[in-house]
């Protein structure tokens, strides 16, 4: 049993040898590659990382852009929809108060016509009656009749005259 | 044969008595498993670090992948920093060498190399190297010598403590050599007796021996699963104190 403790030099070299090449050969054959593919995929999921860190902050900063940009958009829309409805309102005040005027224009010029006609129909009557008085004293004058006749021929005109008038 | 006989037979290496023109060539039990289990270990990594694209062979790369990150991250990095990435295949070949050495036992016909003081006393020089060689690469020799004398230490204890530190560093890496060999060799021994406790009790009795028979499996079984424990556990602590040793002489204080 006390061999247990005994060293034995020719293994130990033999194992140092040993550990030594499987060492190299494994490092040059087998971790060089997996260490590599390990740490190139490391870097691209840090690159993945950082871009989509990137991404991120550069899809909130547009977002707050636009967000800005929409909230100014729809004060300006909320400006000009008041101003429309303000010139509206006093487009349809400037008209209302135009065709106002222009009907009050309209009655007075048809009143002023009606009061021309009216005076006009009212020469004519006159014109008539002298026209009708003239030819009635002719024709007392032309059959030189009584004054019972000459009454009754005048009274007769007369009411030719209303009748006619009032036709 | 008693019992010492037994044991001698089943634990002891074996010299294969080759030699050549009278020199005796170190062929052993024991080296004969750690050169099979080299030639092993490095045709499984050469055949998964080839470029693969079936999912299997993906698999595997992504199992080497994950072993290489867990020894980077979990011992090499937080011990030695950034400096020790150059180191990393020098760890991933040293954890997976004495777990594969260790778990060699287990195999019939094969004995565990690591119950060997010779095998451990080769790996500890192996770590102890790593360990020198590291210290000269990032402080020179000065830098490395100084580093075994505590900064705020009294001009007349150096010539005390100097000495001290060094025998201290390689006390530490002797240490590394007997822990290993003593776990290894004391788990196979605990197995041994208790398959022995069989013969031993049925010798003096045969209905003893057949009594004993069931204890002694449930123990045995017991203490296997337990030696499968120790063997990952060991090749975890050596290869984390190589690592802690390695990073105390690159980060002196």
């Amino acid at each position: 049993m006390e061999d247990l403790l005994k060293p034995d030099y020719g293994v130990m070299v033999l194992t140092i040898c040993n550990f030594l090449l499987l060492v190299y050969l494994l490092k040059r054959f087998a971790w060089k590659g997996l260490i590599g593919a390990l740490e190139r995929r490391e870097a691209q999921i840090q690159t993945d990382v950082e871009q989509a860190a990137s991404n991120r902050q550069e899809a909130e900063t547009l977002k707050r852009e636009l967000d800005e940009k929409l909230a100014q958009i729809s004060l300006e829309a909320s400006k000009k929809m008041n101003e429309a409805v303000q010139l509206g309102q006093a487009q349809s005040a400037a008209l209302l108060t135009q065709a106002q005027e222009q009907a009050k224009r309209l009655l007075e010029e048809t009143k002023a016509q009606l009061k021309a006609e009216k005076e006009q129909a009212l020469a004519d009557v006159r014109k008539e009656i002298v026209n009708t008085a003239i030819m009635a004293t002719q024709k007392v004058l032309q059959e030189n009749i009584s004054t019972a006749t000459a009454d009754q021929v005048v009274t007769r005109v007369l009411a030719e005259i209303k009748a006619k008038k009032y036709e | 044969m008693d019992v010492a006989e037994i044991i001698s037979h089943h634990i002891l290496d074996h010299d294969w008595g080759i030699s050549v023109g009278g020199f005796r060539l170190p062929v052993t039990t024991h080296s004969v498993t750690i050169f099979a289990v080299s030639v092993v270990l490095f045709g499984i990594l050469f055949w998964i670090s080839r470029p693969r694209v079936s999912r299997s062979g993906r698999l595997l790369t992504t199992l080497a992948e994950s072993y290489i990150s867990f020894i980077r991250d979990s011992l090499v990095i937080p011990n030695m920093g950034a400096e020790g990435r150059g180191f990393l295949p020098y760890f991933c070949t040293l954890f997976l060498f004495i777990l594969s050495i260790n778990l060699a036992g287990m195999i019939p016909e094969m004995k565990t190399a690591t119950s060997n003081i010779s095998v451990t006393a080769a790996l500890a020089i192996c770590s102890g190297g790593v360990i020198l060689y590291s210290g000269l690469k990032y402080h020179g020799l000065g830098g490395f010598l100084k580093g075994f004398i505590p900064s705020g230490t009294p001009g007349w204890l150096v010539p005390l403590i100097f000495p001290l530190e060094v025998v201290s560093t390689v006390i530490k890496v002797c240490v590394l050599a007997i822990r290993l060999f003593a776990n290894m060799l004391s788990g196979h021994m605990v197995l041994l007796c208790l398959l022995l406790i069989i013969f031993i009790v049925g010798k003096m009795h045969i209905a003893a021996g057949i009594g004993a028979f069931l204890p002694a499996m449930v123990l045995e079984i017991f203490m296997t699963c337990l030696e499968l424990l120790v063997a990952f556990l060991q090749a975890y602590v050596f290869t984390l104190l190589t690592a802690i040793f390695a990073g105390s002489v690159i980060h002196t204080h």
